[in-house]
This record gives C-alpha cells, sequence and structure tokens, in this order.
C-alpha cells in the first residue's frame, strides 16, 4: 500500500512536465514506450532519465485522455513492441504545454534575475 | 465479455513491459555488461513490475469496478463452496421477508390505502340515522332526494347493498357476480375515472330500454378479455337486458373495501324487483308495501350515503342535512313505543366519517389481526437474522485461516469486510428477490385464509410504494444484522491476525465474551421462538375451541339445501306452498340415511331478520327487550336441527292460515319479555298494543348458535310457515351419518318432486358455521407456519452453534476421554451447555408470551391461565427440539480420539 502511493506521489509530481515531454518525444513519429525513455534520457544529456513506474502510467493515461494512440508493431528485429503515436487532440496539447512551460520558465527566470539597483 | 476484455487489456500491459526490460537488458548486453549482471541490473533499475502494473491499471480508470467484479466473482465461489449456509441463509431470508411483505401488503390494502381518487380526504360516509331494527347508518330514497336537493353543489351519493345476481352473457356460462345499487353521481362525486366507455350520468337513473352498467376493471378484463372490448356487451342481469357502458379505473374496487362489486347499476334497478336489495322497515303495520317500488316509500330505509364535501364546509353541510332531515327522523320513531329510544333517535345529528376510518367494518375486523400478525412477522423476521448472524460467526471462525492468510498478503481490512459483506449482500438481494416473489404469492394466500367462506374478500394487491420501501428496509436491516455487524466484529477482535496457521486455528479457544455473545444471540431466538409457539398454540386452541363448541344444533349431522324459489311460479301461489314443503319433506324423510327434513325461511346462518315483538299486558317495554330475531320455519324444524323444545309443543299440521296464528320462542328471548315466567300462553304481537294480529305463544325451544359459533346466541321468534306461506330459502336435513354424503340423493330427490327447481347450493351445517372463522384460521395458520420456522430455524443455530463448539474443543474432550471421563459424560457436557441456554432463553420468552397472550386476549378463547398452558407446552417442545439438534454434535464430539489428541500435542 504505502509503495504504491510512493510512486503515485512521484507521478503527480513530475505529471505536467513528463506528459509534455513524453508528447514532445513522440512528435517525430510512432514510438514504443523503451524509446521514450531512451530519448528523453539522451536529449536531456543523460540528466532526467524518466521510471518506468512513471512513464507507463503516463502513457496509459494520457491514451485514456486520446493525446495519444496506440498500435502492436514489429521492431527492426522482428519483435512485437507497442508503439505510440500523437493524436491531432495531442499536439493540440503538447503546444498548449509548451507555451505554459516557457511562461513558467520566464516568469521564474524574471524571478531569480539579480534586480537593477535604484 | 467485460471480463474478458479486462483480461486482455492486463496481458497486454505484461508483454509491452516484459518488451521493455528485454530492450533494457539488451543494451545493457550490447554495452558489454555480462547477460546475468545486465539482467539483475535492468531489474533493478525497472522496480517493482506487479505494483507497476496495478499503478498503471488504475489509470484506466474503473478498478473499483474491477475489484468488484473479481469480489463479486470471489463471493459467489465462496457461497458456493458453502451450499448448506447458503441455501440456509436465502430461505431464511425469503421467509423472513417475505412474510413481512406478504402480511403488510394486506395490512396496507386493509388499513392505510385510500381511495384511488383525487383529494380521497374530502370523500367521506354520511351518517344521518340509524335505521331502527338493524341499526344500519340506512335512509329511505324520499329523504336522500331531499337531502341531496338541498345541497345542490355538494355531491351526495347514494348507494345499496343488492347481492349476487344471476349474470347471462352470449357464449358465456352463467355466473353469479356482486352488485351495487349507485346514484348517478357515484363516480362524478367520488372523482373515479373510467378505463374504457363512459360512467354514469344523470340521464341514466330513467330505463330507456335497456339498463346501463359499469364494470369494475378486472372482471371486465376476466369475462371480456379487455376493458375496451367490455364496453358494448349486452347481458341479461336476474333476467334483465343490460349494456355495458363503461368500466372503472383499474385501481378502483368500489366503496367498501374488501368486496368490491363486479358491477354498478343504479339505484332504479330496485322498482324492477329483480335486485334482492337489503332494507329495513318500520315494520308490518306502518303502510310499508315492500312489493311495491320503494322511491316514494318513506318507511322503507335502504340508502347508505357518501358525499365529497371539503372539510372546511363539513359542519355548516352537516347542520343544514339536519334541519332538512328532522322529518325523517320523525318517521323513524314510530318503530317504537319505548319513550327512551324514539328521544335517542330525535338526538342523532348527523355526521360525516372519513372514508378511510376504523368504522368501516373491514378494517375494524382485520385491524388488530394484521396488526399482530404483522408484529409476529416482525419476530420471525428477527428470530432469522439472529439466527444468521450466530451462523455468520460460526462461519467466519472456520474461515479465520482463509481470512487471516489474505491479511497477512496485505489485504486491508477494509477489503476483508468488504468482500464478506459482499458475499452476504448477494444473499440478501438473492433472497428478497425470492421474497418479493412469495410475499406476493402469501398475501394472495392470507387473503383467501382471511375470506370466509361466507364472504370472500378481494383486495387491490398491486405494489406500492411503501411495500418496496418496506422491502429495502428489511434487506439493509438483515444485511447490518447478520454480516456487518457480525463481521466487524469478528475483525476487529483480531481473531483474524491470530490464525496464522491451520494448527493454531484448531487451537484457538473462545473467549468468553464470544461464547456470551453466541449464547445470548441464540437465547434471544429461543425467546422469540418460544412467544411464536405459545401463540401458535393458542391460536389453534382457539380455533378447535370454535369449530367444536356447542352451537345448540347439531352441528355435525345437518345438511342445509339453498333452492331458488323467488320465481313466480312460487311466489304467486302461496297458497300450495305449505303442501309443496309438504311433499318436499316427506320425500326427503324417505331416503336412506335421513332422520328428518324440514324447510325454513333464513337460509343458514347470519339471517339477520330483525323483528320487535310485543307481549300483550306488559307496558313499559324498552326497545332492547322487544328486539329480537325472527325465523319462519315448516314442520319438524327443531327436530331436524336437534334444538329441543323446552316447555309447550311443536308447530303441528292443525296449525293453518285458518287457526289460531301461533309463536315459538327461544329461551333468550322468553326471558327478555317474561323474565323467568312461563311464556306459554301468552299472547305478542308486532305493534305496541296488539289488536289486530295477535300470536298465542305454544312452545319455548332452547338457546342456538344462528348467528355464527362465535355470536352469543341470539332471542329468536319462529312463526309457522305454513301459517304464513311464502317461498323459504332453505331446507335443512338432518342425517344419521356424514350429511355431506347425502348432497347427490337430497338433490336427486328435491327434482323428483320438483324437476325445474334450481339448487344454489347444498352444504354441512359445519362448513356454513366454519366459514366464519376466516380471521381464526388466518391466526392459527400463520401463527403455526411461523412457529415452525422458528423451531427450524433454532434447530439449525443449535446444531451449527454446538457443531462448531464442538469442533473447537476436541482436544479437550480427547484429553477428558484419555483421562477417564465416558463418552456419554462427554455428550452431557454439550447437551447440557444447550440446555441451559435454552432454560435461559425460556425464561424471558415465557414472560413475553405472557403479555402478547393478554394483548391479544381478544382474539383468544379462553383466559390467560389457560392460555399459559401453552406456553409449557411450547417450552416442552423447543427443549425437545433445541436437545435434538444438539445430538449429533455431541455425538461427534463424545467420539474424540484420545489417542489423535495426544499425538498432536
Amino acid at each position: 500500500m504505502a509503495d504504491s502511493a510512493k510512486y503515485q506521489n512521484r507521478i503527480e509530481l513530475l505529471q505536467g512536465t513528463l506528459d509534455m515531454l513524453v508528447l514532445h518525444a513522440l512528435l517525430r513519429g510512432p514510438v514504443h514506450g523503451y524509446a521514450i525513455a531512451q530519448v528523453i534520457r539522451s536529449r536531456s544529456g543523460e540528466v532526467l532519465t524518466v521510471e518506468t513506474g512513471s512513464l507507463y502510467p503516463a502513457l496509459h493515461r494520457l491514451e485514456r485522455q486520446r493525446w495519444v494512440k496506440s498500435e502492436w508493431k514489429l521492431t527492426e528485429s522482428k519483435q512485437r513492441a507497442k508503439y505510440y503515436q500523437l493524436t491531432v487532440l495531442g499536439k493540440k496539447q503538447l503546444t498548449t504545454d509548451h507555451q505554459r512551460w516557457l511562461q513558467l520558465v520566464r516568469a521564474i527566470g524574471a524571478v531569480m534575475e539579480p534586480e537593477a539597483q535604484p | 465479455m467485460k471480463i474478458w476484455r479486462w483480461d486482455s487489456a492486463k496481458e497486454s500491459l505484461s508483454e509491452e513491459l516484459e518488451f521493455h526490460l528485454k530492450m533494457a537488458i539488451a543494451e545493457r548486453v550490447a554495452r558489454g555488461e555480462e547477460p546475468a549482471q545486465a539482467r539483475a541490473a535492468a531489474l533493478r533499475e525497472f522496480g517493482n513490475l506487479s505494483l507497476i502494473k496495478d499503478v498503471t491499471r488504475a489509470r484506466w480508470g474503473g478498478l473499483g469496478l474491477e475489484n468488484l467484479l473479481h469480489d463479486i466473482h470471489h463471493a459467489l465461489r465462496q457461497l458456493r463452496r458453502a451450499p448448506a449456509f447458503t441455501a440456509t441463509a436465502l430461505l431464511t431470508l425469503a421467509f423472513g421477508i417475505g412474510a413481512n411483505l406478504g402480511v403488510f401488503q394486506l395490512l396496507y390494502a386493509v388499513i392505510l390505502a385510500d381511495l384511488p381518487v383525487p383529494h380521497p380526504q374530502e370523500v367521506v360516509v354520511v351518517h344521518v340515522a340509524r335505521s331502527p331494527f338493524d341499526h344500519d347508518w340506512e335512509i329511505s330514497y324520499p329523504a336522500y332526494q331531499r337531502l341531496r336537493a338541498s345541497t345542490p353543489d355538494i355531491p351526495l351519493i347514494a348507494t345499496a347493498y343488492a347481492g349476487d345476481a344471476n349474470v347471462e352473457i352470449l357464449n358465456h356460462a352463467p355466473v353469479k357476480a356482486f352488485c351495487r345499487l349507485v346514484s348517478s353521481n357515484y363516480f362524478s362525486g367520488l372523482g373515479v375515472t373510467p378505463a374504457a366507455g363512459r360512467l354514469f350520468v344523470e340521464a341514466d337513473e330513467q330505463q330507456h330500454g335497456e339498463w346501463p352498467a359499469v364494470l369494475r376493471y378486472d372482471f371486465a378484463r376476466s369475462t371480456f378479455g379487455s376493458a375496451q372490448q367490455a364496453v358494448g356487451q349486452h347481458m341479461l342481469l336476474n333476467g334483465q337486458a343490460f349494456v355495458v357502458i363503461g368500466v372503472a379505473h383499474r385501481r378502483f374496487f368500489g366503496d367498501v373495501k374488501g368486496y368490491p362489486p363486479a358491477l354498478w347499476i343504479p339505484l332504479a334497478l330496485q322498482s324492477t324487483g329483480k335486485m334482492g336489495v337489503g332494507w329495513d322497515s318500520l315494520g308490518p303495520g306502518h303502510n310499508v308495501d315492500l312489493d311495491k317500488p320503494w322511491y316514494n316509500q318513506p318507511g322503507i330505509f335502504w340508502l347508505t350515503l357518501m358525499a365529497r364535501i371539503p372539510s372546511a364546509r363539513r359542519a355548516a353541510v352537516l347542520a343544514h342535512w339536519d334541519q332538512v332531515f328532522r322529518g325523517d327522523r320523525e318517521v323513524m320513531t314510530e318503530a317504537t313505543a319505548d319513550p327512551a329510544a324514539k328521544a335517542a333517535l330525535l338526538r342523532v345529528r348527523s355526521e360525516a366519517v372519513p372514508f378511510n376510518s376504523g368504522q368501516s367494518g373491514m378494517r375494524k375486523k382485520f385491524t388488530a389481526p394484521l396488526t399482530l400478525l404483522m408484529a409476529l412477522s416482525g419476530s420471525i423476521f428477527l428470530v432469522g437474522c439472529l439466527n444468521l448472524a450466530n451462523l455468520q460467526l460460526a462461519r467466519l471462525h472456520a474461515r479465520a485461516h482463509e481470512l487471516g492468510m489474505r491479511m497477512a498478503l496485505g489485504a486491508s481490512r477494509g477489503r476483508l469486510l468488504r468482500q464478506i459483506v459482499l458475499e452476504d449482500a448477494l444473499l440478501v438481494v438473492a433472497g428478497s428477490a425470492l421474497a418479493f416473489v412469495l410475499g406476493r404469492a402469501a398475501s394472495g394466500i392470507l387473503v383467501r385464509w382471511a375470506s370466509s367462506r361466507n364472504a370472500g374478500i378481494t383486495l387491490d394487491l398491486h405494489p406500492n410504494l411503501a411495500l418496496v420501501a418496506l422491502g429495502a428496509g428489511l434487506m439493509l436491516l438483515s444485511l447490518l444484522c447478520f454480516s456487518i455487524l457480525p463481521a466487524m466484529v469478528f475483525i476487529r477482535n483480531g481473531a483474524v491476525q491470530t490464525a496464522g496457521s491451520r494448527s493454531k486455528v484448531a487451537g484457538i479457544a473462545q473467549t468468553a465474551s464470544q461464547r456470551l455473545r453466541s449464547n445470548l444471540l441464540l437465547g434471544a431466538q429461543v425467546s422469540l421462538s418460544l412467544l411464536l409457539s405459545t401463540m401458535s398454540g393458542c391460536f389453534a386452541a382457539t380455533l378447535a375451541h370454535w369449530e367444536t363448541v356447542d352451537v345448540g344444533m347439531d352441528r355435525e349431522h345437518v345438511l342445509i339445501v339453498r333452492p331458488e324459489l323467488d320465481g313466480p311460479r312460487y311466489a304467486d301461489h302461496s297458497k300450495q306452498l305449505p303442501a309443496f314443503y309438504q311433499q318436499i319433506q316427506e320425500r326427503l324423510q324417505a331416503l336412506p340415511g335421513v332422520r328428518s327434513a324440514a324447510v325454513g325461511m333464513c337460509a343458514g346462518i347470519h339471517c339477520g331478520w330483525i323483528t320487535a315483538l310485543y307481549a300483550h299486558g306488559r307496558a313499559g317495554l324498552t326497545d332492547a327487550q322487544v328486539h329480537g330475531q325472527e325465523d319462519h320455519v315448516g314442520l319438524g324444524f327443531f327436530a331436524t336441527l336437534g334444538i329441543p323444545i323446552v316447555r309447550g309443543r311443536d308447530f303441528a299440521s292443525s296449525d293453518t292460515d285458518q287457526t289460531q296464528a301461533v309463536a315459538i320462542i327461544n329461551r333468550a328471548f322468553a326471558h327478555q319479555l317474561f323474565g323467568d315466567a312461563d311464556p306459554i300462553g301468552q299472547w305478542v304481537g308486532y305493534e305496541p298494543a296488539p289488536n289486530d294480529k295477535k300470536f298465542l305463544i305454544v312452545g319455548e325451544v332452547a338457546d342456538a348458535r344462528v348467528n355464527g359459533a362465535k355470536d352469543d346466541p341470539p332471542p329468536v321468534v319462529y312463526m309457522s310457515i305454513n301459517q304464513h306461506p311464502a317461498p323459504v330459502n332453505s331446507i335443512r336435513v338432518r342425517a344419521i351419518g356424514d350429511p355431506g354424503q347425502l348432497s347427490q340423493s337430497v338433490r336427486r330427490a328435491l327434482h323428483e318432486v320438483d324437476p325445474s327447481m334450481d339448487i344454489d347450493e347444498i352444504v354441512p351445517l359445519a362448513t356454513d358455521l366454519d366459514g366464519d372463522l376466516g380471521t381464526e384460521k388466518l391466526l392459527a395458520r400463520l401463527a403455526g407456519i411461523y412457529a415452525s420456522l422458528t423451531l427450524l430455524l433454532v434447530g439449525i443455530g443449535f446444531y451449527g452453534v454446538m457443531s462448531s463448539r464442538a469442533t473447537r474443543r476436541k482436544n479437550e474432550f480427547g484429553i477428558r476421554l484419555a483421562l477417564g471421563a465416558t463418552r456419554h459424560r462427554i455428550q452431557m457436557l454439550v447437551v447440557g451447555q444447550t440446555v441451559r441456554i435454552l432454560l435461559a432463553g425460556i425464561v424471558p420468552g415465557a414472560i413475553l408470551s405472557i403479555l402478547a397472550v393478554r394483548a391479544a386476549s381478544h382474539f383468544l378463547y379462553g383466559s390467560v391461565s389457560t392460555n399459559s398452558l401453552a406456553i409449557i407446552a411450547a417450552s416442552l417442545v423447543l427443549l425437545f427440539a433445541g436437545s435434538i439438534a444438539t445430538l449429533i454434535p455431541a455425538q461427534r464430539a463424545a467420539l474424540a480420539d484420545p489417542l489423535e489428541t495426544l499425538r498432536s500435542e
């Protein structure tokens, strides 16, 4: 019981940003869950590791919200894998999320800038 | 289907996560790690697989539903695994709830249901005056017309009892149908709407060719298929041509609860003389002619009144009617010579009685018995719940191992509680579904039981909101009693945690408080069961008493034949009737097995021919002294019925319409009129000063319960049918053996005398008398069923509890046996425990029973102390049943193997 609560808390914490990162990772076309984690890790310069315990719940939730859709396909190495793909709704969501993120970064940046002395 | 989708989705998720893991391992291997190490590292990085699955699945939503489906699956499996418990619980709930629903349905229909019309509280029964002999609230037609005309804006409705009529319809077998005469404003005044066609309008009061009739919905449906099809159909009612103009609303059962008419017909039908209308009149010598139409005779009282009056106007309207009615009240006083009775008649003031008040016959008769039955039904429900609670506790103990295991594996208390309660909820839902079916059937059967043979009851038994609410309430209550509370107690006590292993379970000693709790539950069951058994015994004894009480007549050997001699063939030739009766008597007495036969005006018990008799030379007799009943009988009537002649003589063939009119009175009437003096030779008459018609009393007979076994013998005066020739309503035959076996030969013999004689029915006197005992039969049968059910429940309860205790104490018994106790002693140990609980339950049960017997003394024959015998009998039965139920577990305990115990210890 306690363990599952811990996982859930982490998801809550990351939710907004993780969703954005996952949606962004799908921009270039359908990919499976493992690849999404890899993309995020490598593009963040190995800073952000998305744990499986956060990734899959997030993916399934996004699918339920119809921001992504999934289908089973074969990989290059002929293995069955579940590929996720952005939907139109998902793209819109990504744009809004991105806008809000930029706003937030700007706002936080403005707060953290050393103020000009009077 | 649903479950399959969930399962496939779950598989798909597993495959997805496995793929992820494979990729992670493959990548590590590609980077040059050892495959085994790579796998371990990947797994570590991955985290708790099943938890991730759970959390991911939670994202799908509807996990609660999945759990519920799972729990239901599990619950069904558990219930299937314990078929004995499941069956006991289902049946207990079905009977416990069903009995309550069945009785409540009746209670609702009789006591609570209002007229199914708009603003039913405005509809009132109007009491204006009591008729002089029958003391019914009936008035004459001219009086009704005056009252109705005096308040044109208030619908004043008149109805009259019309009994059964012969209904003949083309292509249908002729049937008897109960009719009611009603004024044309009956339906419009009450606010009843038609289900088809139209209802009465003012123009229907005059006849234009065929008479109009309105049918009751059920009658229309059963006769013509549907309400629509009934409209426009033609029929003959006692030979009169009728057309069906409409069918009343399906819920409208008439204005007399319990006795709905099949047809409503206009009041004007009375003038045809074809309907047997109920009446009271001023009596002979008051310018009353029953053979002429009654609409212009102020001395015949036959109309009961209803009205729709807004409550604000009630007092003013009633006061107004009192003024209009003053003259009619004076007419009514002519019926009595007693100044006190005259003054009392004049003092009566009109009143409006709410339609649904306790004064209506059905409600008056059944409110108390039904309330009592409801209380008994409540008790059986309670016994059922207590029993199930106890079984449930025993069952939870038996499942402690399983539950403990599940708790150890991480199931929360809430989840366990939910699981247990869900199992029982399934039981309750299934049991309640059965209960609704059972309750519906039961209310139908109860109505049949409550109906006496002499008056069948019909009630509107449609399910209603109150019934559904009661059902739902009982469901919740039973769930709370036998599931939620026991499960909470069990889980809170931590019995589950200690039950880690099976060996421990066997070793768990019941704590003292647990034992006390189950003993209390058993004891309470015993108390309630004793109450029900006692009541059942008392009711059975009461029924048996009324079925065998001395009625002053030869109850077992008399056959009553009810011929139809109404036709003009008989009525218009009354001079020939005495010879006709003699022919009948001689023919019947020639039959083998017949002792004697005689004719009588009354059709059987409940004749209700009320009369007033004045004794010559005894002025100042009060109304109460002169009132009695009358019957006109043929020769040999008293010998046929077995009523002994105490003084004087019987009627003789020499008493004819040419000789002095004579009368025979019974002891009760003689006592009323003459005290202890000899009545023989006294003169009596219908008038206060007997002048034109005097009767000489020639005989005195013993009292008989001619109004039914339960009613005291009324004062009766008998006249000779040969001195007042008229068509009779019954022929009585006294048999040597069983009267029922004579009916065929009697019927044949009567047809030999008169081939065209219609015979209504032939019934033994005993059947006629027992036909009155509807309430007693209802109470005795239902209480009997309840008592047997609770006995069974108590038996099951003791068996269940003692079995589980014996199992738990197996080691102890083994040790006792090893130490030299005899098997008999072990048995006694178990049975002794049962007996102690039984005794502890019997004491409060006996107190409860005494209180109940006191409260119900109205329905019981015999004193509280005689009925207390029933308590003792019931206690013995309970002791016996409880001990028998414990014998098997006791036997099993006594067979405990000491060696096995020693080995396991």
